[in-house]
């Protein structure tokens, strides 16, 4: 842990958990020590701040697709579908079914790949580098395929755009992507191999009761691991996300055990999402008629939108209001990690031992990169 | 036998292993962890990500950098011990990449810092890191 | 359509109750604009009678033309699977409005303190409004339309002599 201490009174002293922390991001959070206990823990975010919000201001929907990608790296298709579906909304736009099954293929890999990300970062916080290794080298896999059909590795620059996708998936990219499934079940049998390390170090650690999810703003997993069945994929089901079978892993417990588990139930269920998808796959155009051929001064009309998804993290939200003009007026962005990583965070860590501090705050799946935008 | 400078000495002894500090924003943690993965394993060239700045001999800073954190990278820059290469990742780095009209963010990582080596790219693929590092130690064998 | 039945009573129950102004947008989505003074007792109401639970963002928009702030509050049942946005105006130049947070607790206290800090707009009751993101900012609220970055960031950052820098701000 990078931490520096300073003395407040003769009990207490403070230390620093990140910013320069390996896994932690770009995320510090101040913690008020007494021994080894937790008195009192302050996030301080911003490490991050580029103001995206605004920054989509002065740009047009097709530049903002790219930028979209940023928001979270490590769910950049995640973010880059919230993005389309709002100005798809304002503008009224009738999305291709070819396009629609495309994004919920790309979303779910996305999140299998958050996912495992998740893993591996969890298991280095708890002490286990070979889950750590494996992980990251099977999102890989996951990383190839976004190269071949977005053509970027982590950022799809826009792939995802309003009015559909940009490209058709190539031919060979069925075949692959299953190909990819496979191994990725291989993955999460390991990972769903009880782990000694896993379950002493995140069994009955950071115990998160449901009043107080609901009353922190958990959404998505964390809150899915306090007892509440909720998914906005089944609550509020955009693209074609109603034509598919699949469960919500709910727990009781609200440890981190139970948030982790969550997570690897989660990835099961993607891949039988996408195997679903790719049966149904239907030919046609992948992209919208306005958006094939765009124009520079296409106008957003009077409005405004509020789409909320579900992404890996939770629940992401694009608020969008339009004047009229080409650029949207304003545009507001919602991430799950800003309210898991501030306020749940801090609630967390009162009172808990300065040995679990990694162990809750990875539990929770943060992204720096959404609190800050 | 020609004469070695004495930092060529040190930087021979550094050639072995090079130790690695990042101090990463996101793009730059979602392609220099894969790194340290399996597939890539940076290892295996004698790349090892340290905790301490003070263990480091390489200081990658890695994507744009807001006026936040640049003050907090200047400290970890000063905490890193001689001699030491800065490698910074990514377009943003050396024109603000995407954050170009941002109000928040750095445009040019060299007017704070003393920059060795630039990866463009955003992100910069795994392949190009590995380059970079690669330039290090041509670099210390062609030193005189 | 189920919901839509849902949808007409949460509004009717709120017309019954405030002299407000309600809408349905589309399927799931009701909006309210409500004048500033009503609306701590419109939220009391939203959240302990129709059982809106989850306050998932807080938004503020600029309209300086109309000399306003648009505060927009979404907030969603996980009964009734509905988002209302309940909308007010506040004035631009002294822009105070009642807090939320005693409603819904720390997830909209958190909401608030990053919207007084982008907009500036005070949040009256709210214990905890100290910056978030920004370290040494002393310019105005970086997020109200008045403030134009490009201008800006031209100024801090970029040399108006250098043309290769010039070229990203356009012809001017």
């Amino acid at each position: 842990m990078q931490g520096t201490m300073e003395k407040i009174d003769d009990d207490t002293y403070e230390l620093f958990f990140g910013p320069a922390h390996p896994g932690s991001g770009n995320f510090s959070v101040k913690l008020k020590v007494d021994g080894e206990r937790i008195v009192s823990a302050r996030a301080d975010p911003g490490y991050l701040h580029r103001g995206f919000e605004k920054l989509m201001e002065y740009r047009l929907p097709l530049q903002n697709a790219v930028l979209s990608d940023r928001i979270c790296v490590l769910e950049s298709l995640a973010w880059n579908l919230v993005h389309a579906e709002a100005v798809d909304e304002l503008m009224g736009v009738e999305v291709p079914e070819r396009a629609k099954y495309i994004r919920v293929i790309m979303a779910e890999l996305s999140r299998i790949q958050s996912h495992l990300i998740w893993y591996g970062i969890i298991s280095i916080g708890t002490g286990f580098d070979t889950g750590f290794k494996l992980a990251f080298g099977y999102r890989d896999f996951i990383l190839d395929l976004f190269e071949l059909i977005t053509g970027g590795r982590v950022y799809p620059a826009g792939y995802i755009c309003p009015g559909g996708v940009r490209r058709d998936l190539p031919e060979s990219a069925e075949e692959k992507i299953l190909n990819v499934l496979d191994k990725i079940g291989k993955m999460i049998d390991f990972e769903r191999a009880e782990n000694p390390a896993n379950l002493a170090r995140l069994k009955d650690v950071g115990i998160l009761n449901l009043k107080d999810a609901i009353r922190l703003g958990a959404t998505g997993p964390v809150l899915r691991a306090s007892g509440l069945k909720t998914d906005v994929r089944k609550e509020e089901p955009y693209e074609v996300y109603d034509r598919f079978d699949f469960e919500i892993p709910v727990r009781k417990e609200g440890d981190a055990y139970a948030r982790f588990q969550i997570g690897l139930e989660e990835m099961e269920q993607s891949v039988g999402i996408i195997k679903q998808a790719l049966k149904d796959l239907p030919d046609g155009d992948f992209i919208a008629k306005e958006f094939s051929k765009p124009k520079l001064n296409m106008k957003i009309p009077e409005g405004e939108a509020y789409i909320r998804n579900e992404i890996g993290r939770g629940e992401a939200g694009v608020y969008m209001v339009s004047d009229g003009g080409i650029k949207p007026y304003r545009v507001k962005i919602r991430g799950p990690s800003f309210l898991h990583i501030i306020p749940v965070l801090e609630f967390l860590l009162r009172d808990a031992q300065i040995a679990d501090v990694p162990a809750i705050y990875w539990s929770l799946n943060g992204c720096p990169a959404d609190i800050d935008r | 036998m020609s004469e070695e400078s004495p930092q060529k000495k040190v930087m021979k002894r550094l050639i072995k292993a090079i130790w690695v500090f990042n101090w990463f924003n996101s793009c730059g943690f979602c392609e220099l962890v894969p790194l340290v993965g399996s597939r890539w394993d940076m290892e295996r060239f004698g790349i090892i990500v340290v905790g301490n700045p003070r263990h480091a001999d390489v200081l990658f800073i890695a994507g744009y950098q807001t006026l936040k954190s640049i003050k907090r990278a200047q400290r970890i820059y000063e905490q890193t011990s001689e001699p030491k290469v800065v490698i910074a990742l990514g377009s943003c780095t050396m024109t603000g990449g995407m954050y170009w009209d941002s109000y928040n963010t750095i445009k040019r990582l060299e007017d704070y810092l003393p920059v060795t080596m630039y990866i463009p790219g955003c992100p910069p693929r795994p392949e190009a890191v590995f380059e970079a590092v690669g330039k290090i130690f041509k670099h210390v064998e062609e030193m005189k | 359509m189920v919901e839509s039945v849902r949808e007409k009573e949460i509004i009717e129950n709120i017309t019954k109750n405030f002299k407000v102004d309600v809408g349905i947008q589309r399927e799931r989505r009701i909006w309210v604009k409500s004048p500033s003074e009503d609306l701590i007792d419109l939220c009391m109401f939203v959240k302990n009678k129709l059982g809106f639970k989850h306050l998932s963002a807080l938004s503020v928009t600029d309209w300086p033309k109309k000399g306003e702030y648009e505060l927009t509050y979404h907030i969603w049942s996980y009964d009734d699977k509905i988002l209302i946005t309940i909308k007010t105006m506040v004035d631009r130049e002294n822009p105070e409005i009642e807090t939320v947070s005693k409603i819904w607790g720390e997830s909209s206290q958190i909401h608030e303190r990053e919207m007084h800090e982008l907009f500036g707009v005070k949040f009256k009751g709210n214990p905890d409004l100290s910056p978030l993101f920004l370290e040494d900012w002393d310019g105005p609220a970086p997020f109200r339309k008045d403030f134009d970055w490009r201008e800006y960031v031209r100024n801090e950052y970029y040399s108006k002599d250098n043309d290769r820098e010039s070229a990203y701000f356009g012809r001017d």
